[in-house]
């Protein structure tokens, strides 16, 4: 069953037209990864997936449910996708902890004392169990990043986005956020769509690579196929750019 | 001259009329302050949210409200609204017309608030799954509030010492009742006047550190 559903999408800023004829289509549990160059639309096609921006043409569907609908209820898409962003977006007036309660509290009206132990496992699980307390101008960036995959968890999605969860990172700090989400993809039901620069990890994690330039998917392929042997011209000088580093 | 005066403006039937000009001030300022907090913070959250017409409607409003002289809205409440049926008491006159003033300077501090809020955390709610309402109560009002203490304590300090621009509808409030005080005899000019400052200075500088212990509290 398919979890993401792009069929002939369009989207413009104005008169800029950032997302061309997109037909892309993720199952459930599948891992895909979204690479290429900056300014080809790859965070405008994962923010198009929980609604963040809107499409003007075509049709998105989510979970079952069409985005591109005027009467579909945003929340309830958001409910079943978490997102996890370059820039954390922690609630800077809450605590560790109390960022991932309240979504559930709220949303789910999770019991408290089972949204806690739910909260505390999915600390422990992203290492930072001894950070529940503090506030997230206490953490280092790479922290505050896997809260942010935590929080994101404590709401059980049935898919996650990431954009770019590793480029505002210091590189001592990827790591640990790659391996959280490294543990998460091993979770055979959740899908995965992952905008990121880490080639290793694409190599290491994804079922498939997507490669966009210029507001286009270029290259939908297979990761092994994608690295060994891309098809598209672009893609052959995008890999090798970005593995001289 | 002066000495005298320090000792005989404060008859206690001075004094007692003089408490009752600063019941009139703190009443007024109190309930204004209230009010205008109320609908500056709706009439502000209105303004940012861009509602399609409606938006512009009241900030179109409150535009026009805040270029006017509060003298002067407090003469149209009080002069004007009669002869369109509008009759208030002279208190409650004072009363909407200083929170009809404050509220649309409030607004304008309060959608500023909302404004230097981070983009990111209004995201990171709404891809978590808040709605609208519960991003703003729970994840951007109170971050927005506690940026906005500081200009909304200063425009509240304001509004306590602009109640005083209510002597020009009589309204017995404490600078108007010094005035009556000193024209018994012109050696209480100065101890009066001083003695007015000083409550002032008292009232406001209670609000300041009103404002340094919410502060605190929100931190």
């Amino acid at each position: 069953m398919s979890m993401i559903e792009f069929t002939n999408v369009e989207k413009y800023y104005g008169n800029f037209h950032a997302l061309k004829n997109i037909n892309l289509k993720i199952d459930e549990g599948e891992t895909v990864v979204l690479i290429g160059p900056s300014g080809s639309g790859k965070s405008t096609l994962i923010r198009t997936v929980n609604g963040l921006e809107e499409i003007q043409e075509g049709q998105l569907l989510v979970n079952g449910f069409d985005l591109h609908d005027p009467k579909t209820d945003m929340n309830r898409i958001r409910k079943n996708v978490g997102m996890v962003f370059q820039h954390f977006n922690l609630y800077d007036n809450k605590s560790t902890l109390e960022n991932i309660m309240l979504a559930p509290r709220l949303v789910l009206k999770r019991d408290e004392a089972e949204n806690k132990k739910i909260a505390m496992e999915l600390l422990e699980k992203v290492g930072l169990a001894d950070k529940a307390a503090n506030m997230p101008s206490e953490l280092s960036g790479g922290q505050k990043q896997r809260v942010a995959i935590a929080r994101s968890l404590a709401m059980k999605p049935k898919a996650l986005l990431f954009d770019e969860p590793t480029s505002a990172l210091d590189p001592e700090m990827i790591g640990d956020v790659l391996d959280v989400m490294r543990d998460i993809a091993k979770d055979s039901s959740m899908t995965m769509l992952v905008v990121t620069h880490e080639m290793s990890f694409a190599k290491a994690v994804a079922d498939r690579v997507i490669f966009m330039a210029d507001g286009e998917i270029l290259e939908d392929s297979t990761t092994k196929a994608f690295f060994d042997n891309p098809k598209e011209a672009r893609a052959k000088k995008f890999l090798s750019q970005v593995e001289h580093h | 001259m002066v000495t005298i005066g320090i000792f005989s403006a404060f008859t206690p039937q001075n004094v007692m009329y003089l408490l009752g000009g600063l019941g009139v001030t703190v009443g007024v300022s109190l309930i204004s302050v209230v009010l205008s907090l109320i609908f500056g913070s709706v009439v502000g959250i209105i303004q940012f949210e861009r509602l399609p017409y409606f938006s512009k409607f009241v900030g179109t409003i409150n535009n026009v409200i805040r270029n006017l002289p509060l003298l002067l809205i407090i003469f149209f409440v009080y002069f004007a609204l009669p002869k369109i049926g509008i009759h208030l008491p002279i208190f409650w006159a004072t009363v909407v017309a200083m929170s009809t003033f404050e509220s649309a300077m409030l607004a304008e501090i309060v959608r500023g608030g909302l404004e230097s809020i981070d983009i990111g955390q209004f995201e990171g709610a709404r891809a978590n799954g808040l709605s609208n309402v519960q991003t703003m109560i729970y994840i951007v009002l109170p971050q927005a509030y506690k940026k906005m203490i500081p200009p909304i304590i200063s425009q509240l300090i304001s509004l306590v010492k602009d109640t005083s621009l209510a002597m020009g509808i009589v309204l017995s409030e404490m600078t108007y009742r010094g005035q009556i005080v000193y024209a018994q005899n012109s050696t209480y000019i100065i101890p009066v006047l001083a003695v007015i400052t000083l409550v002032y200075f008292i009232l406001n500088y209670g609000l300041s550190l009103v404002a340094r212990w919410a502060d605190r509290k929100l931190a």
